[in-house]
């Protein structure tokens, strides 16, 4: 290893250390040189080899990076597997701005598969370059380098060999996935690696370190995803595998990237006008034997293009079915937007998406209706706009919101394949989440992800689908959710769950936990009692957006705990709520003793004791809370509050207690307001009184006169 | 109609009341003249109040003419006593100052009687009326000490 070490070091000598260290979270400015002091700077040694970091079962050396197994926007490090002798390994470390994918990882992680390079393990660490925790992918390093060399100008691949040593091992990659539903999404040339140092077997590199599709050229995405945007790509199936797939045999044909000259929009719209194989063809001169793959698997129909039987079908060298070129339409006059000309509904549906104020007035006064009719003959897309703009008439005072929702409208009705394109937002229907995650981590905030959600252009698009499709059935599912989410304000939803809730390893963004990068919910309690050593007094320790990653990532319901958010106003249920959450959560995933996070919740448990209406009991929880706090555990402080007997027993008595103090009230009132009823009724009774005792001396006056006659 | 009726009935007896009474005394005049002139003379307080007092249930006249009979009943005894029962003798013995001031003082003593009663009896409900509500209040200050200010809160809430 230390060899290895020595030779790295030699490469970024020659060169490599140019190049920043590590992107800044965001893709951002370079990170310093040298790594940054950090109050974690104690785990990082410095060794020969020169500083380094334990992560796992790896030590990363930090001043040894890898350039050649960059992949997309991470950045590798040399690493060292300090459990096992054999073979080599890199650090591939990740942005923490950008979400890992969690399907991919836990698929690879410790697998071993033919065709894919060797995620060995994946670790949440604390990296020093950037100052702050991040996941980090440690691969098994390809012995043969990476395909695509940067200086070399000679094919890396004989194109006789293509089939063998690309497209099989490709194949089986995609099978694998496939069998999962799952699509790799980064299949390009530049994320192949040479297996072996004879160069006979390709590995494809990295597919879990971002969203879907980020890191790929426009040029490997379908018209579709490609007019997305790069975190909005969607997790697609494998037909964009396949697609891609197209594309790389295409540059390792060719040898470089296809239309690399071109910029995006003039791929784009290169691909709409001629479809995608003809617009390689047009610009690129590819080697015969690759032609035919490469026409069927840039087909622009997924239902056309070449799967896996028609790949085996070309390996065993038999005629496959050909495949229509450009099946898009066009028309026989062109639509004017904006000073340019568009003759098919793909295209005119992206220039809408970049014209979005000024596409209004055509769509409005019907000139695109009339295109579709008369230009493309398309009755049916027709009726479907002019239903657009039959609603825009029904809309209320909110106009301006209506003529958006026609235009996102018009937009799904051109191109119903198509991202969910609304003003500046424009992302697949698989990748809402992804793009959301992205916008709320970039500075621009959630609110055009609201927009779209709000303004229901996902039913619309949803509509607009033709056949069954288990997969958007279950999108459609998802976002009813996600509806659902977006409409309630009160903590544990928003848009805070429905990122929680579409983007699996997304880390819970939290200000108090956001740099301990919290995926798992196990890690949120260690988190939060870390926070909790600098929280102020009357900050509460879940906030929206722990409330939203607890109420998705915990197995259990704690919808009655977010109800009893809803309203901060009434301290008792709110607080009770918030202990009830975190006792849960470390009743399922500990750690046994959170004593700063006890200290903390026992502070704000002050409403939470008035849910006992004695004082004795109050007193008593009172006293019994800083002596549970100090055993660290919220399960025990929870059900110090929440003893349903005793809280029904002290519930009983009270209604009893304030009907006792009632009744006394109005006694007490009936006495003190009876004085001139009692005086009437005195004189009465004295008269009474009065008059007998009268009556009584005159027969006793005479009885004892009677008697004293007699004796 | 009922009323007019039981008016009517209540009237017919205090008229048959006052008519026993005077049958009464022409029967005395008639029988015993010297009880009669003792009784006519010793219970003439009695007599104005019974004349005088409207109320019902007329107590103040039963509270003079209970003690007024006792002050009476001792000459009418006497004049019983006597061998031979005269006008003049009966005559004598309650005009004297001594007898009138025993029947007449002991009417007054009926009439104070009536005037004190009513404000003992209205000093003795005033004080275990006060007794009531100090027990009242002591009650309730024990279940504000046992259940603090959420008790009052609480009342006052459903009290609104």
């Amino acid at each position: 290893m230390a060899e290895q070490a020595e030779d790295q070091e030699q490469d970024v000598s020659n060169g490599a250390a140019t190049e920043p260290v590590m992107d800044a979270p965001g893709g951002g400015a370079p990170a310093p040189e040298e790594p940054v002091e950090t109050p974690d700077s104690d785990d990082v040694a410095v060794n020969a080899g020169g500083k380094s970091v334990e992560i796992g079962n790896f030590r990363v050396f930090l001043d040894l990076r890898m350039p050649e197994f960059d992949m997309g926007h991470c950045k590798a490090y040399s690493a060292d597997n300090l459990r096992r002798d054999e073979g080599s390994a890199f650090a591939l470390v990740t942005d923490p701005v950008l979400p890992t994918r969690h399907d991919h990882l836990t698929f690879l992680a410790g697998m071993h598969m033919a065709g894919q390079i060797d995620l060995l393990d994946y670790e949440i660490a604390y990296w020093p370059p950037i100052g702050r925790k991040t996941m980090v992918l440690f691969y098994e390093k390809p012995s043969g380098g990476k395909v695509i060399a940067k200086e070399s100008k000679k094919l890396p691949i004989d194109e006789h060999d293509i089939a063998t040593v690309v497209v099989e091992p490709l194949m089986n990659v995609m099978q694998a996935f496939s069998e999962k539903g799952l699509a790799h999404r980064n299949i390009r040339a530049d994320n192949l690696f040479f297996a072996d140092p004879m160069r006979e077997k390709i590995v494809l590199g990295d597919c879990a370190s971002g969203p879907p599709g980020y890191d790929q050229p426009p040029v490997y995405e379908t018209t579709a995803r490609m007019s997305a945007e790069p975190a909005g790509r969607g997790s697609g199936n494998v037909t964009d595998d396949f697609y891609a797939l197209g594309m790389t045999l295409a540059e390792l044909g060719i040898g470089r990237q296809p239309l690399k000259k071109l910029n995006d929009q003039e791929i784009m719209e290169l691909k709409l006008s001629k479809g995608s194989f003809q617009a390689i063809a047009s610009q690129e001169k590819l080697p015969l034997v690759l032609i035919e793959p490469v026409r069927g698997l840039l087909c622009d129909d997924p239902e056309e293009r070449w799967g896996f039987s028609e790949l085996n079908a070309w390996l065993d060298g038999r005629r496959t079915k050909p495949v229509q070129a450009n099946t898009e339409k066009r028309a026989a006059r062109s639509q004017n937007l904006a000073g340019r000309d568009y003759y098919t509904v793909r295209s005119l549906a992206q220039g809408i998406s970049k014209n979005w104020v000024t596409a209004l007035g055509p769509l409005r006064d019907g000139t695109v209706e009339i295109w579709l009719r008369r230009g493309l003959g398309d009755n049916e897309r027709a009726k479907a706009l002019s239903d657009a703009m039959r609603q825009l008439q029904w809309a209320g005072t909110d106009k301006r919101s209506a003529e958006d929702v026609l235009v996102a409208r018009s937009i799904l009705i051109l191109d119903p394949s198509g991202p969910v394109r609304f003003k500046g937002f424009s992302a697949m229907i698989d990748g809402l989440g992804f793009m959301l995650s992205y916008d709320v981590q970039h500075g621009r905030g959630p609110q055009r992800f609201a927009d779209v959600i709000v303004r229901d252009i996902p039913s619309f698009w949803f509509g607009r689908q033709e056949g069954y499709r288990p997969d958007v059935q279950k999108q459609q599912q998802l976002y009813k959710n996600l509806r659902y989410y977006i409409q309630q304000q009160s903590a544990g939803y928003g848009y805070e769950r429905c990122l929680y809730a579409t983007v699996r390893n997304q880390h819970c963004l939290s200000p108090m936990v956001e740099e301990e990068f919290v995926v798992d919910i196990a890690d949120l309690l260690p988190a939060l009692e870390k926070a909790a050593e600098t929280a102020s007094e009357e900050s509460w320790p879940v906030d929206r957006h722990i409330a939203a990653f607890i109420a998705t990532r915990l197995e259990d319901d704690v919808e009655g705990q977010l109800m009893a958010m809803q309203n901060p106003s009434d301290e008792v249920e709110y607080s009770r709520a918030i202990i009830s959450m975190l006792a849960i959560v470390q009743w399922r995933h500990g750690p046994d003793n959170l004593q700063n996070l006890s200290h903390w919740v026992a502070r704000l448990m002050e409403p939470a004791i008035k849910v006992f209406h004695s004082k004795a009991r109050r007193e008593r929880v009172e006293t019994e809370i800083p002596k549970l706090a100090k055993r660290g555990n919220l399960v025990e402080l929870y059900n110090l509050i929440n003893d349903e007997q005793e809280r029904r027993k002290d519930q009983s008595e009270f209604v009893e207690a304030v009907a006792e103090y009632s009744e006394a009230e109005s006694e007490v009132f009936d006495l003190e307001s009876s004085g001139p009823a009692r005086m009437e009724l005195a004189e009465k009774v004295g008269q009474q009184a009065a008059a007998f005792a009268s009556t009584m001396i005159a027969l006793l006056t005479v009885s004892a006169l009677f008697l004293m006659h007699i004796f | 109609m009922a009323k007019g009726k039981g008016s009517g009935s209540k009237g017919g007896r205090s008229a048959f009341s006052g008519l026993s009474v005077v049958a009464s005394a022409v029967l005395l005049f008639m029988v015993a003249l010297p009880t009669f002139i003792t009784l006519t003379v010793g219970l003439l307080p009695s007599l104005v109040a019974f004349i005088f007092d409207r109320s019902p249930g007329r107590t103040m006249a039963r509270c003079v003419f209970g003690l007024n009979f006792s002050g009476v009943a001792p000459y009418i005894l006497e004049v019983w006593m006597q061998p031979a029962q005269t006008v003049g003798g009966a005559t004598q013995a309650v005009f004297q100052p001594l007898a009138l001031s025993i029947m007449y003082g002991a009417a007054g003593l009926g009439w104070l009687l009536y005037l004190a009663m009513p404000p003992i009896v209205a000093n003795v409900l005033n004080l275990s009326a006060q007794r009531r509500v100090s027990e009242l209040r002591k009650k309730q200050r024990g279940l504000i000490k046992t259940w603090g200010d959420s008790l009052i809160k609480e009342v006052d809430r459903s009290g609104n």
